[in-house]
C-alpha cells in the first residue's frame, strides 16, 4: 500500500470533542492515481499535511510507502517527506525570490546528503529541460515567470528527489481552461511513466474525467461535511 | 544554501530591512561612538598633568588646589612664601620645582608666572613635553609665551606686543599698559589648559607690580625699564609650585613631610590622584549618556523584533513551502535568526565605518577647536565586547519572531 490510515482522528485543539478529521480506514494502492473532492473547510490540508508529516495525528496510524510515520522522529519524518514525497500547489509553489535552478536545489538540500555538486547541477538542468523551461530562464527570478512556467518549475521541484508519491493541492486553479488540459495531460502521463503514486486534490469535479478512482474527502472523513 | 536563502529573502523585502539596517547602524553609531568618545576624553583628562609628582600649594582642599594650578579655574585660598618654595625645592628628594603665579589675565585668558624649567620639565598625556610651534621659552623679563589657543583666537603672531591685565576679569579696566610684553613663542597645541594660558617669567609679573599697592597702580609713580632691571625681581611669593622627584617611592614622604612644613600650612597633592577624583564627580554624566544610547540600542532591536514579527506573517506560505520541501520547523528558526544576524553584522559594519571615517574627518576639527585629540582607532576592547554584545542583542531579539515561525512552520 502506498497510503494507509487506520482510526485517525486528528484535533488541533486537545480539549477539543469533536476532531477536525476522524478516518477510521482509507488506504491507496501503489501506482494508484486517486483524485479527491473535497470542498475547502473539509479537512483536506490537515489530511495532506499528515500524510507529509508536517503534522501527527492525534490518535491512530499513518502509513506512508509501507512506513509507519507515527514511529518516526521529527526529524527524520522531514528528511522522510524530502526523499519520498513530491507536492505541488495551486499557488506559491516556489520561493518568489529565488530562480528556477535555485528552487530546485533547494528541494536537493533537505534530502540526499550533497553528491557531486556539478552533477546534481546537470540533473537540474537535464529535468527542467524535459519541462520545457528554456536555459534564458533558468537564472531569472520565477516571479518574473508566466504562471504556466512556474507551475511546470514546480513539477520539476517536486520530481527532482524521484519521489514515490506526489501529492497536487488544487495545482489546476491558478490555470486557463487550455492549460489546464495540457497540465492534466502531462501530469499523468509523467506519473504513469515513473511509476508514482498521485493523490489529486481539487475541489473542481470536471478534473475527476481525469481518473478511474475519485474518492469524495466528506465520504472519507466523518468528522467533514459540516465544517 | 542555508545563507542564500537568508540573503535572498532579505533582498526581496528590500525597503523595510534597509530602514532597519539604518536604525540599527545609527544605534551601534551611538553606542560604540559615546563609548568611544568617552575612553578617549578620559585619557585625554587623566593626562592633562603627567610626570608631575607632586602640586604644592597653601592649604586647602585638593580638588581646590587641582583646579588653580592645573586648570586655571577658581581662586587660590592663599600664596605661598618664596622662601617656603626654596626650602622645599632644596630638599635632597626633589629633583626639579616648577614656581607657579597666578592672578593676572590677558583677554580673558589667565596668565601664568613661572620658570623657563616649565616647558623642560611639565608633561602631559603620555609624557609628552610642550613643543614649540613657533619661537622659544621666555628669557627677557617682558618675554611672553603662549598656549596655542591663545594664539589661534586672538591671532597673535611672534613679536606681537601685548598688555596684561590686573585681576581676572575678561575686560579688566586695570591694565599694566605702561609695561608691554613681547611674544617670543607659541606653543604646539595639547589638548590642556596650556592652551589657554599665557606665559611669562616670575620677574615679569614681579615687575608689572612694582609700582602698584593693594591692587591698585600708585598714582604719579612710574618706574622706567632702566630702574626696574636695576631691582631685584625676585617675588615675595607665588601662588604654588610643582615637583618631579628623584624616585617615585618618595612621593608619600615628600608629601607627609609638606603638610607637616612648620612655617606656614600647605597641602601636596599626587596630580593623578586629584584627576581621578575629580573624574569621578563626571561620573554621572558619563552614566547617562551610556544610559542613552543603550536606551537608543533597545528602541532600535525592538524595531528589528517589530520587522521580523509582521514579515513572518507574509511569509506563512513560504515557511509552508519549505516545510513541505523537507524543511525542519528548527530550520525555519535558524533562517530567520540567520537573517536577524546578517542585519546585525551589517548594521556593525556601517556603524562602526561611519564612526571612523567620521572620526577621521572630524579629527583635526575637534584637536584645533576644542582641543581634544580623539583618535580613530575604535577597535578597543570595550567596543569590541559591544559589538559582540550588538550581535547576542539581535539574537536574542529575533529568538521572538523565530519562534513565532517556528511554531507557524510546526502547525503546518
Amino acid at each position: 500500500m502506498a497510503i494507509q490510515l487506520n482510526d485517525v482522528k486528528f484535533s488541533y485543539n486537545k480539549m477539543q470533542d469533536k476532531p477536525v478529521l476522524d478516518i477510521p480506514e482509507w488506504s491507496v494502492g501503489m501506482n494508484e492515481q486517486v483524485f479527491i473532492h473535497g470542498r475547502s473547510g473539509s479537512g483536506k490540508s490537515t489530511l495532506l499535511n499528515l500524510l507529509s508529516g508536517i503534522l501527527r495525528p492525534s490518535d491512530g496510524c499513518v502509513s506512508v510507502m509501507g512506513q509507519s510515520l507515527g514511529k518516526m522522529s521529527a526529524r527524520q519524518r522531514d528528511r522522510f517527506r524530502a526523499d519520498h514525497i513530491g507536492y505541488i500547489f495551486q499557488q506559491f509553489n516556489l520561493i518568489p525570490y529565488l530562480n528556477a535552478v535555485d528552487n530546485v536545489r533547494l528541494a536537493i538540500r533537505f534530502s540526499k546528503k550533497t553528491t557531486h555538486s556539478e552533477l546534481l547541477d546537470s540533473e537540474i538542468r537535464t529535468l527542467l529541460m524535459t519541462f520545457g523551461i528554456s536555459e534564458e530562464h533558468w537564472k531569472r527570478p520565477v516571479s518574473t515567470l508566466s504562471i504556466g512556467q512556474q507551475q511546470r518549475i514546480a513539477i520539476a521541484r517536486a520530481m527532482i528527489n524521484k519521489p514515490q508519491l506526489l501529492i497536487a493541492d488544487e495545482p489546476t486553479s491558478s490555470l486557463d481552461q487550455n492549460n489546464r488540459d495540457v497540465f492534466m495531460v502531462e501530469l499523468l502521463k509523467l506519473v504513469k511513466a515513473q511509476r508514482i503514486t498521485l493523490l489529486f486534490v481539487s475541489h473542481d469535479v470536471s478534473l475527476a474525467s481525469y481518473f478511474n478512482r475519485v474518492d469524495s474527502l466528506s465520504d472519507i472523513n466523518r468528522a467533514g461535511g459540516c465544517a | 544554501m542555508f545563507l542564500k536563502l537568508a540573503e535572498k529573502s532579505l533582498l526581496n523585502r528590500k525597503g523595510s530591512v534597509i530602514l532597519t539596517v539604518l536604525a540599527m547602524s545609527v544605534s551601534v553609531f551611538v553606542l560604540l561612538g559615546v563609548e568611544h568618545m568617552r575612553e578617549q576624553t578620559r585619557e585625554s583628562f587623566r593626562g592633562t598633568v603627567s610626570g608631575v609628582d607632586l602640586i604644592v600649594g597653601a592649604r586647602t582642599g585638593s580638588l581646590n588646589l587641582l583646579l588653580y594650578s592645573v586648570f586655571r579655574m577658581g581662586s587660590p585660598t592663599n600664596n605661598i612664601e618664596w622662601s617656603s618654595y626654596q626650602q622645599i625645592a632644596s630638599n635632597s628628594k626633589v629633583a626639579w620645582a616648577i614656581p607657579i603665579a597666578l592672578g593676572d589675565s590677558h583677554k580673558g585668558f589667565r596668565v601664568m608666572g613661572t620658570t623657563a624649567d616649565y616647558f623642560k620639565h611639565f608633561s602631559y598625556g603620555r609624557k609628552y613635553s610642550l613643543t614649540f610651534a613657533d619661537g622659544r621659552a621666555f628669557d627677557g623679563v617682558f618675554d611672553v609665551v603662549l598656549g596655542s589657543t591663545v594664539a589661534k583666537k586672538l591671532g597673535y603672531t611672534r613679536g606681537e606686543k601685548i598688555v596684561l591685565a590686573h585681576g581676572l576679569g575678561q575686560t579688566s579696566f586695570s591694565l599694566h599698559d605702561d609695561k608691554p610684553f613681547k611674544v617670543v613663542g607659541i606653543l604646539e597645541a595639547t589638548g590642556t589648559p596650556v592652551d589657554q594660558t599665557v606665559h611669562v617669567s616670575l620677574q615679569g609679573i614681579e615687575a608689572i607690580h612694582v609700582d602698584w599697592q593693594q591692587g591698585v597702580k600708585v598714582p604719579g609713580h612710574k618706574i622706567s625699564n632702566e630702574q626696574l632691571m636695576a631691582q631685584d625681581l625676585t617675588p615675595k611669593t607665588i601662588t604654588a609650585f610643582m615637583l618631579g622627584l628623584t624616585s617615585r617611592m618618595a612621593i608619600f614622604r615628600v608629601q607627609r613631610d609638606i603638610s607637616q612644613y612648620r612655617k606656614e600650612p600647605l597641602t601636596a597633592i599626587l596630580p593623578g590622584v586629584a584627576l581621578a577624583e575629580l573624574w569621578q564627580m563626571m561620573g554621572l554624566m558619563e552614566n547617562t549618556l551610556r544610559l542613552v544610547s543603550g536606551l537608543v540600542f533597545i528602541a532600535a532591536l525592538l524595531g528589528l523584533s517589530a520587522m521580523m514579527l509582521a514579515s513572518i506573517r507574509e511569509r506563512e506560505h513560504e515557511i509552508h513551502l519549505l516545510r513541505v520541501v523537507g524543511a525542519s520547523a528548527g530550520f525555519i528558526f535558524l533562517l530567520v535568526e540567520m537573517e536577524a544576524l546578517l542585519i546585525s553584522v551589517l548594521s556593525i559594519l556601517i556603524g562602526a565605518g561611519a564612526l571612523y571615517f567620521g572620526l577621521l574627518l572630524a579629527g583635526g576639527f575637534l584637536s584645533s577647536n576644542f582641543g581634544l585629540h580623539i583618535g580613530a582607532n575604535i577597535l578597543s576592547e570595550t567596543n569590541l565586547a559591544f559589538m559582540g554584545l550588538v550581535i547576542i542583542a539581535t539574537l536574542l531579539a529575533a529568538a521572538l519572531p523565530s519562534f513565532f515561525a517556528y511554531q507557524k512552520a510546526k502547525s503546518g
